[in-house]
């Protein structure tokens, strides 16, 4: 096996025939002059073109290249799982197969991953998309997603990222969370910047989005917040959430039974009964919470192991002296 | 991956239930059937429990010299189960599943193991097809419901004449009664399924009706499938739905309770119907509550599980490897 080389750049591929021979040759030019050694991890998520051939063709003609072939197409966020767990460099580039973003601004991804940062996120700063059904809800989703994870990127969409690898390859990445990698490595406590990346309208093949996700991009940050925010004390999320339905339940139990002890009117049992549903509702979501630590407990994810990854430690104890209380002790 | 035997090529697992015809003279034409194909087979019989005469059939035919493989369980325990026995003992690379009464006419084996070729696991649909206008009408039924919750287009679950790359059974873990939707779940595996036609044997004939317990484990087990191959990964997807559904139409009667005490005076203290909406509030909330503890559960032990299956990895030819 050849020795890990610095840099992985990693595009998945879906019918790209028409780009991939470019792109390998904008990431060539862009790459070569920077003097790192890089490899570059394609991976075909179950093309049905010659995306494939074209990709095996490149991978022996240049060692640099290793193709990574799906069994049929998983999606985007799997091939950009799957890319990242076969790359082997030790900071990792990311960026969509159509050519809209373009090669040449890695150098800047890594001028910034040079200053310490463990993830830097493109910003389409000037998108050639169309602007209703692009544009605007990617702008109202990004807000949206800024406020309720804490992490405020302008463009979560963009594929062009940089990752240091010993932290991205701990972050559990599944279903469609690729727009918000940078939200879910926020429980590794990342130092996380933001550069502006030009982008290109698309030249040759058509774009794979549609407009129908708001839906799936809702759901999907409630996981979010779930999980990066509240893993290790999920008790406290789950309790939350009960609260007000607590307090509500409470105040209609509350009055109606006030109301028929001291004015003695006969107890109201629409308005007492949905006082206990409210408190039976809270109770039942307590219990769901407490359920949630047994399953945090059970799993393999570990609020220590993301410090471990991110921690700086600075010690005052010299290698010597650490050797004398050795001998010492 | 277990040892390879002696080069055998096929595998043939034959699950034997209370239901079975007499299997001397299946394992004839099984048998015949197989040496047409002309490679190296293995024929296993697994017995899913006490079955005293299929076992002294299957005695007998060790006896007189046949090379058969019979595994034993102790009790009844379904299908999958029984398959999976089975497949512990196989070494072929291409295994093929046959039930123990005929279905299809034995000569078509050749033809399943034939399609291979361009598929990962092939399996039989009975065609032309003998049986009553309500038989057809309930199967239909079945299948739609299928393909509607699975997207594939099948048309013979019922036929257990598959044949299959050892690969398959490898990645998929059965059991309850998922052998029948084994085609959904090996396609949710990214596996390439292929449905040929098959001649129907003149034999396969079904007397009765079964009963409406297995109607029901049926229709569960579709939903179980459905579950699975759609939300295994985004729980919240599934009860996200029938929650915000529940949540909405609570919030609604309760907005419109309240706008009728404000400003039409009508006093809430007598009216169920607050009652109910907020019945229909509480149990949105719980539903999202569970798809929350869904996704919790996911992403806790999302590093053990992966969401695609790569064929292989591609380098510069000194190593390609195969995954």
């Amino acid at each position: 096996m050849p020795p890990s080389p610095r840099l992985s750049i990693i595009v998945p591929f879906y019918n790209e025939a028409d780009n991939i021979r470019r792109m390998y040759t904008a990431i060539v030019d862009a790459v070569a002059p920077l003097e790192v050694s890089f490899e570059m991890v394609f991976v075909d998520d179950g093309s049905r073109d010659n995306t494939l051939q074209l990709a095996s063709e490149l991978a022996a003609a240049d060692s640099r290249v290793r193709v990574v072939k799906f069994r049929r197409n998983f999606g985007q966020t799997p091939a950009m799982a799957a890319g990242i767990e076969h790359a082997r460099g030790e900071i990792l580039i990311t960026m969509d197969g159509d050519l809209q973003n373009d090669p040449a601004d890695i150098q800047q991804l890594l001028a910034k991953m040079d200053e310490g940062n463990d993830i830097v996120v493109g910003w389409r700063f000037n998108r050639q998309d169309k602007m209703i059904s692009r544009k605007i809800p990617s702008m109202i989703a990004n807000r949206l997603i800024g406020k309720v994870t804490g992490v405020p990127i302008k463009d979560n969409g963009c594929s062009l990222k940089a990752y240091r690898a010993s932290v991205i390859k701990h972050i559990p990445l599944y279903s469609e969370m690729h727009r918000f990698i940078p939200a879910m490595a926020s429980i590794a406590g990342p130092r996380i910047a933001e550069i502006k990346v030009r982008h290109h309208a698309r030249q040759f093949g058509k774009s794979k989005y549609g407009l129908s996700r708001i839906y799936k991009v809702l759901l999907d940050l409630m996981v979010i917040k779930t999980v990066a925010s509240f893993t290790a004390r999920p008790l406290l999320w789950f309790a939350l959430l009960s609260l007000p339905m607590f307090g509500g339940g409470l105040l209609l139990f509350g009055y109606s039974l006030l109301t028929a002890l001291v004015a003695h009117e006969p107890l109201s049992l629409p308005i007492a009964g949905t006082g206990l549903i409210f408190l039976a509702g809270a109770v039942i979501l307590l219990s769901s919470g407490a359920l949630a630590e047994v399953v945090y407990k059970l799993g393999d994810i570990r609020e220590s192991d993301f410090a471990r990854l991110t921690r700086q430690v600075r010690t005052s104890i010299t290698a010597d002296s650490q050797k004398e209380q050795a001998i010492l002790s | 991956m277990t040892q390879r035997k002696s080069g055998i090529q096929l595998s043939v697992i034959v699950p034997v239930g209370t239901r079975h015809a007499d299997l001397k003279a299946l394992h004839r034409d099984y048998r015949q059937a197989l040496d047409d194909i002309g490679r190296s087979h293995e024929i296993i019989y697994v017995l899913d429990g006490p079955i005293p005469e299929a076992t002294a059939a299957l005695e007998q035919l060790m006896q007189s010299g046949e090379r058969i493989t019979v595994v034993q369980l102790t009790r009844l325990f379904g299908e999958s189960t029984a398959l999976m026995a089975g497949f512990e003992q196989a070494s072929g690379a291409i295994v093929l599943t046959l039930p123990a009464y005929y279905q299809i006419e034995p000569e078509e084996i050749g033809n399943l193991v034939a399609a291979l070729e361009s598929a990962d696991i092939v399996i039989s649909r009975r065609w032309p097809r003998a049986g009553g206008l309500l038989e057809r009408i309930r199967r239909g039924a079945f299948h739609r419901l299928v393909s509607w919750m699975t997207g594939l287009e099948l048309h013979d679950l019922g036929c257990t004449a598959r044949a299959m790359k050892r690969q398959v059974l490898e990645e998929i873990s059965l059991y309850g009664d998922q052998h029948r939707l084994l085609p959904a779940l090996a396609d949710r595996q990214g596996f390439r399924v292929l449905e040929i036609d098959v001649k129907q044997s003149a034999q396969d004939r079904f007397e009765g009706a079964y009963r409406t317990r297995e109607y029901a484990h049926r229709v569960l087990d579709v939903f179980a499938v459905f579950f699975l191959v759609r939300f295994t990964k985004k729980p919240l997807r599934f009860f996200g739905m029938i929650g915000a559904s529940t949540l909405s139409i609570g919030t609604i009667l309760v907005i419109y309770l309240v706008i009728d005490r404000l400003v039409f005076g009508n006093a809430l203290a007598n009216r169920p119907a607050l009652l109910l909406s907020s019945l229909l509030v509480v149990l949105g909330l719980q539903l999202f509550a569970l798809g929350l503890l869904g996704e919790l559960i996911i992403f806790t032990h999302a590093g053990g599980m992966k969401d695609y299956q790569v064929e292989r990895v591609i380098e510069c030819p000194s190593h390609e490897n195969l995954v």
